[in-house]
């Protein structure tokens, strides 16, 4: 049982820090809370389900697509919404959270109450050295993550939109004398924030389907794992997303079922009792 | 090169400069003076692009940058050294030299300014790999003008460059940059008078918001009022 419920724990782990990665960088650098976070993970599983079901794309076409047309939705939200609320974190604050409602509904109508599941890439399931058989689907979701997670962070360090990310987040003004458009980068960082968001959604939505409301647990999560981690560290999601994904899931092995959420804020609290800024999160943030 | 016209500055709703006009000539050493408050940092805001002005207009090279946004006027060729460095504290020297390069991004021309800003600041090649952060305050502030060099300015802003450093480091920095090429037009902003009109040509003197004096600076230094208000002497 420990192994299974570790296991499970890794595997949405890796869920949680890809999505909370998409709230941290948006966090760090724009210092806003997208309150929608879940319901573009929520869309893109719906795209990635009408693309491969309705249409009979190619999976892999079907997903890209998805994750590239809920990225330029989200610079337009930006460009529309978040950008003439700049200076002012609360409207932003509010602004998203009433896009969220008004995504939720939309689904609603559009697809109804019912969960959608876009096809499995995989069948089967795999011994793990002789321990215990685990759906190949859920196995597949793992690496995909994980090579998302490792995309972002190289990317973070090496190319030069990573380097005027990590500069800007760390003084905005400053970036902006070395040249950087940081309005530009803004809209751009953004959107990528929403596209990761809607990489966790593809990668999830064949193992949990998708509902209209179904992204508001995920947006929670993503921000108690930005909590728990530190505002604005990307490392901090890594670590707070596996730590909060096997907590959740031994305690529902060893204590209750009922629970599992309960354990992650339990979590939360005694980590931010000890260190008031997170794992990995400045002093002052 | 640089000519600042009349320009009014506010930050928020108080004026903080009036009627400002000042001229830098290719290659000329510029400082500018004046006790806490009087306006300097707002004056080197105003020419970098941080602080639009209200009223008036400033000119580089005979194009108008004022009312362009900050990362506008670096690639004019300006380069700030901000007040308090502020240098990147969680990128390395490395990267944080990069980013002084971001306005040309060719690997080509980034390698041969960090090989000449590290001529220039030794100490900054043995701790290319260490981050901003961990830096002493003479390191950060060598740092923070290399930063500046890595665009190859044509004007190079610097404010407060001796602010709580030894007046050892601060020599040597000052030594530093007279060795830099002529090409390179320095506008410097000091409270350490005698340190800045050694170091310069020419001066401007601010009080509260306004220029009040200016001349060369070997005449200032010579000067009683002067050496009575600035210097304790
Ligand atoms: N961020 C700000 N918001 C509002 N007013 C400011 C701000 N920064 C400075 N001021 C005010 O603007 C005026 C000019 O300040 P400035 O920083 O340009 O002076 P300075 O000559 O650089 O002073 P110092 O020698 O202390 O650096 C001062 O009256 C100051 O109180
Ligand atoms: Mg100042």
């Amino acid at each position: 049982m420990f192994a299974i419920a570790s296991m499970n724990g890794i595997v949405i782990g890796v869920i949680y820090a890809l999505s909370a990665l998409g709230v941290s960088l948006v966090v760090g650098i724009m210092n806003v809370v997208n309150f929608a976070h879940g319901e573009f993970y929520i869309l893109a599983g719906y795209f990635s389900y009408l693309f491969a079901t309705a249409l009979g794309m190619n999976l892999l076409a079907a997903m890209t697509l998805a994750v590239a047309i809920v990225f330029v939705f989200g610079l337009l939200v930006e460009y529309t919404l978040i950008r003439p609320t700049y200076g002012d974190d609360l409207y932003s604050l509010i602004l998203t959270f009433i896009l969220s409602i008004v995504l939720q509904n939309a689904y609603l109508l559009i697809f109804g109450p019912y969960p959608n599941k876009p096809p499995g890439w995989v069948r089967g399931a795999t011994d793990i050295f002789g321990l215990f058989m685990y759906g190949n689907q859920r196995l597949a979701a793992l690496v995909a993550g994980t090579c998302v997670i490792v995309f972002v962070f190289a990317m973070i360090k090496l190319t030069w939109f990573g380097r005027i990310i990590r500069a800007t987040s760390q003084d905005r003004g400053m970036a902006e004398l070395n040249g950087v458009n940081t309005t530009r980068l803004n809209m751009l960082s953004f959107g990528l924030g929403c596209a990761l968001a809607a990489a966790a959604g593809v990668i999830l939505a064949p193992v949990f389907p998708v509902t209209p409301t179904a992204g508001v647990p995920v947006a929670l999560t993503a921000f108690v794992v930005v909590v728990l981690g530190g505002m604005g560290s990307l490392r901090g999601c890594i670590v707070g997303g596996l730590t909060l994904g096997l907590v959740e899931n031994l305690g529902a092995a060893y204590l209750s079922t009922g629970y599992k959420h309960v354990f992650g804020f339990i979590i939360l609290i005694l980590v931010l009792a000890i260190r008031p800024s997170g794992l990995f999160g400045h002093k002052e943030a | 090169m640089l000519e600042v016209s009349n320009i009014d500055v506010y930050r928020g709703e108080t004026q903080v400069l009036w009627d400002i006009s000042l001229e830098v000539a290719a290659g000329e050493r510029v400082a500018i003076l004046g006790s806490n408050g009087a306006g300097k940092s707002s004056l080197m805001g105003a020419i970098a692009g941080i602080l639009p002005p209200a009223g008036g207009k400033i000119n580089f090279k005979g194009e108008t940058i004022s009312g362009r946004k900050a990362y506008e006027v670096t690639r004019f060729g300006i380069a700030l050294v901000p007040e308090g460095r502020r240098v990147y504290k969680e990128m390395s020297v490395r990267e944080n030299l990069e980013m002084g390069g971001y306005v040309s991004r060719k690997q080509r021309r980034i390698d041969q300014g960090m090989e000449q800003v590290f001529a220039l600041f030794p100490v900054l090649r043995d701790r290319r790999h260490q981050a901003g952060g961990t830096l002493s305050g003479g390191e950060q502030q060598m740092l923070a003008i290399g930063r500046a060099l890595m665009s190859r300015p044509e004007l190079l802003l610097i404010d407060e460059l001796s602010l709580g450093l030894a007046p050892r480091i601060t020599k040597e920095i000052y030594q530093a940059i007279s060795g830099l090429e002529l090409e390179t037009t320095v506008l410097l902003v000091e409270q350490n008078v005698e340190m800045a009109l050694s170091h310069s040509q020419r001066a401007y003197i601010m009080e509260s918001g306004r220029i009040t004096r200016s001349g060369r600076s070997e005449t200032l230094m010579a000067d009683d009022d002067i050496r009575r208000a600035y210097l304790g002497l």
